[in-house]
């Protein structure tokens, strides 16, 4: 019974160990979704529905065509659509005569979670495995995020294109293969060490830094953002996501007393604005916006896919916020329509203003 | 002077007019309500209401801002949810502090929140909200709390008289009474009985839902809305699915159309989907798929934005009581010869 689930950018390495740690082996992982993959998903889908469903459900009938049967989704019961994702596929599916098993793993629920992973992708595997399961993986994802981080740093100072590129490739697969608890915690260490000797760099000063802030999926997967973290880098800015999964998964950061959880300033940050979580990561990035400065950055990228409700309210309050704190903040929609050279040139523009500015 | 209180007569208003109004007219408030949505207001909303959110919310925007000079007190309540596990839409939590962001010049805005599933919010937190806007008005405190139970009072009294019992429904559906008071029901020789599925602020705007219920009526066709339809029946409907809807408000309008396409005891559904709302991209999409896979009862969806015109709306609905009728002429021939076959073996 092959097991698959969306490609999620960096965090489908993060995915695929967690599936790993509960002894499921049988995995075919997703392929990088193309311009095919867009295309299938969006004949499918509902007409107004947002991105993200469109590329996983073209994904899934890719990797149905390819021999999976088991199909892992997301699940949540709040304010968004995310949660429908799986039965409204299923119901696609269905009706396109596949013969497959959907798997929704409820994240905003943690005992349910643990349930699903322990009984229905571990095989019965004992509570402990599960449990073990997703701490070897919010560990991991930290350890994803330091390499995405180092990647849109390393990418603009390097000496050799496409150079760093290589090295993080190397850097996801050292992660993913690391098993042992204490090798994975000497790895935060090691990483940057390892980027450091491998890639020789040219030293600038006065480097622009941009946070990319927004929707989930769309920050993190390059095919749907049009790789718009390459697109600047290329343009000699340094950039950063302010969101992550860990916002959810991370239980040690929320535990752990004598760390401040960024996650939380963001959301005491939004106070102003907006009170009140209203689905999504509207709170974390207002949030994000309004700490721009103070986290030493020059701009903000925020992104979202077309129709997405709690983004749309974020992209409601940024131009008071622009206002009130003088900050320059690109708010860009994206679609499966969304055409590479008009993007480029708007990122250009936003690049060539924040170079004035500086 | 009585202060002035502002109701935008769009979205929730047109589930919770009754209580709100009640309470504010109880506290001693003079009551503003804006007109019924205009094209003066529907370009007031386009206009400024940013692009993306969906067409009812943008009437949202034209309906405060219309009622901007009018008041002293906008009534934008954050209604997170008003169910133990199944949420609202997240516009309706942000909707006030997006429009004191966008105007800041709108009147002091009344925002209380209230969030049943995430936050636990219950009784208590009625009774916090009840008096935290009540001493704005009034010092009184037992008028105050007189007011918040008549207003309660009065809405679950206008509910229970909005819904048909069981028993009225299965009526219904025999074609034993009828819910509307139709005049020109003779005009028909059968009456048409059609589902008007949608949101409350769809179905009973009549400029947004481009005067469908009263040109339905006006053609002598009986028809029946999600929030007429009993509770007990909608819950039904929606243990049979696999999973939790948990957007409160479009499992009214699912289970209805459920509940039809099931029992084909109507002859035909009819949805309103507003361009680009969240849930009903999902819900459409369920029933259109519910649907083609127990064809029986001949379902039409029609999504509507500020472009829709009246005589397109009026062209595909002609068209689909003509199929209708069609449909119907074909049956009854159908059972004739049926029974006429009958007859001659015998």
């Amino acid at each position: 019974m092959p097991f698959t689930f969306p490609h999620f950018g960096s965090l489908t390495h993060v995915f695929e160990v967690v599936m790993r740690e509960v002894g499921k082996n049988d995995l075919l992982l997703p392929k990088k979704p193309n311009r095919r993959t867009a295309e299938l998903g969006a004949r499918y889908s509902p007409e107004f529905i947002c991105t993200p469903f469109k590329l996983t459900l073209g994904t899934y009938i890719e990797m149905l065509e390819e021999g999976a049967d088991e199909l892992g989704s997301g699940s949540c019961h709040s304010w968004c659509r995310f949660g429908y994702y799986w039965p409204v596929q299923k119901l696609i599916l269905e009706d396109l005569g596949y013969d497959f098993k959907f798997i929704c793993l409820d994240y905003l629920r943690p005992y349910i979670l643990l349930r699903t992973l322990q009984k229905e992708i571990g095989n019965g595997c004992s509570l402990q495995r599960a449990i073990r399961a997703v701490r070897i993986g919010w560990i991991k994802n930290r350890l994803t995020d330091l390499v995405d981080d180092l990647l849109y740093k390393y990418r603009v100072i390097e000496t050799e294109k496409g150079l760093s590129e290589k090295m993080a490739e190397t850097a996801f697969k050292i992660i993913v293969e690391t098993k042992r608890l204490r090798d994975i915690k000497k790895l935060r260490k090691q990483l940057p060490e390892f980027f450091k000797k491998n890639i020789d760099v040219q030293k600038r000063d006065n480097l622009i830094k941009v946070g990319i802030c927004g929707e989930l999926y769309v920050v993190y997967e390059a095919a749907l953002n049009l790789d718009i973290h390459k697109k600047l880098n290329e343009l000699g800015i340094v950039v950063k996501n302010t969101v992550s999964l860990r916002s959810y998964l991370d239980m040690g950061l929320k535990l752990n007393p004598f760390v401040k959880s960024p996650y939380k300033t963001a959301i005491k940050a939004a106070k102003p604005y907006i009170e009140n979580k209203c689905g999504g990561e509207t709170l974390e990035n207002v949030g994000d916006i309004v700490l721009c400065k103070k986290h030493g950055r020059d701009g903000m990228v925020h992104l979202y896919p077309f129709t997405c409700m709690p983004e749309i309210i974020t992209r409601s309050f940024i131009p008071q916020i622009s206002q009130e704190y003088n900050l320059p903040v690109l708010s860009l929609v994206l679609d499966e329509h969304t055409g590479e050279a008009g993007f480029s040139t708007r990122i250009e523009a936003f690049a060539d203003m924040l170079i004035r500015r500086k | 002077m009585k202060k002035r209180v502002g109701f935008p007569n769009a979205l929730l208003f047109y589930k919770f007019s009754i209580l709100w109004t009640t309470f504010f007219q109880e506290l001693g408030a003079e009551i503003v309500i804006s007109p019924k949505t205009n094209k003066i207001i529907k370009d007031l909303g386009v206009k400024f209401a940013p692009d993306e959110d969906c067409y009812s919310t943008k009437l949202y925007f034209g309906h405060t801002l219309y009622l901007k000079d009018k008041v002293d007190f906008l009534f934008i309540p954050r209604i997170g949810s008003d169910h133990e596990v199944n949420v609202g839409c997240p516009k309706f939590i942000a909707l006030a502090e997006v429009l004191k962001s966008m105007f800041p010049d709108l009147p002091k805005i009344i925002m209380p929140f209230f969030s049943m599933a995430k936050k636990n919010h219950g009784r208590f937190k009625i009774l916090r909200i009840i008096f935290s806007i009540g001493f704005r008005f009034t010092l009184n405190p037992f008028r105050i709390l007189i007011a918040g139970k008549r207003a309660f009072d009065a809405q679950s009294k206008y509910d229970e008289e909005l819904k048909f019992s069981e028993e009225e429904l299965h009526k219904w559906e025999n074609s034993k009474i009828f819910l509307q008071n139709l005049s020109i029901q003779e005009q028909r020789k059968t009456p048409l009985r059609i589902a008007l599925v949608g949101h409350p602020y769809v179905i009973n705007d009549d400029f947004s839902s481009v005067n469908i219920k009263n040109l339905l009526l006006s053609r002598g066709i009986d028809i029946i809305t999600p929030d007429q339809m009993p509770k007990a029946l909608i819950e039904n409907q929606m243990e049979k699915l696999d999973y939790n809807m948990y957007f409160n408000y479009a499992r009214e309008i699912l289970g209805t159309t459920m509940h039809f396409i099931e029992n084909n005891s109507i002859d035909g559904i009819l949805q309103l989907i507003i361009f680009s709302c969240g849930p009903d991209s999902l819900i459409g999409e369920m029933s259109a798929r519910y649907s083609s896979r127990k064809p029986g009862t001949p379902l039409l969806q029609l999504v509507l934005d500020e472009l829709s015109s009246e005589t397109g709306v009026l062209t595909r609905i002609e068209a689909f009581l003509d199929m209708i009728e069609r449909k119907n002429e074909f049956r009854r021939n159908e059972e004739n010869c049926h029974l006429h076959s009958l007859i001659l073996d015998h």
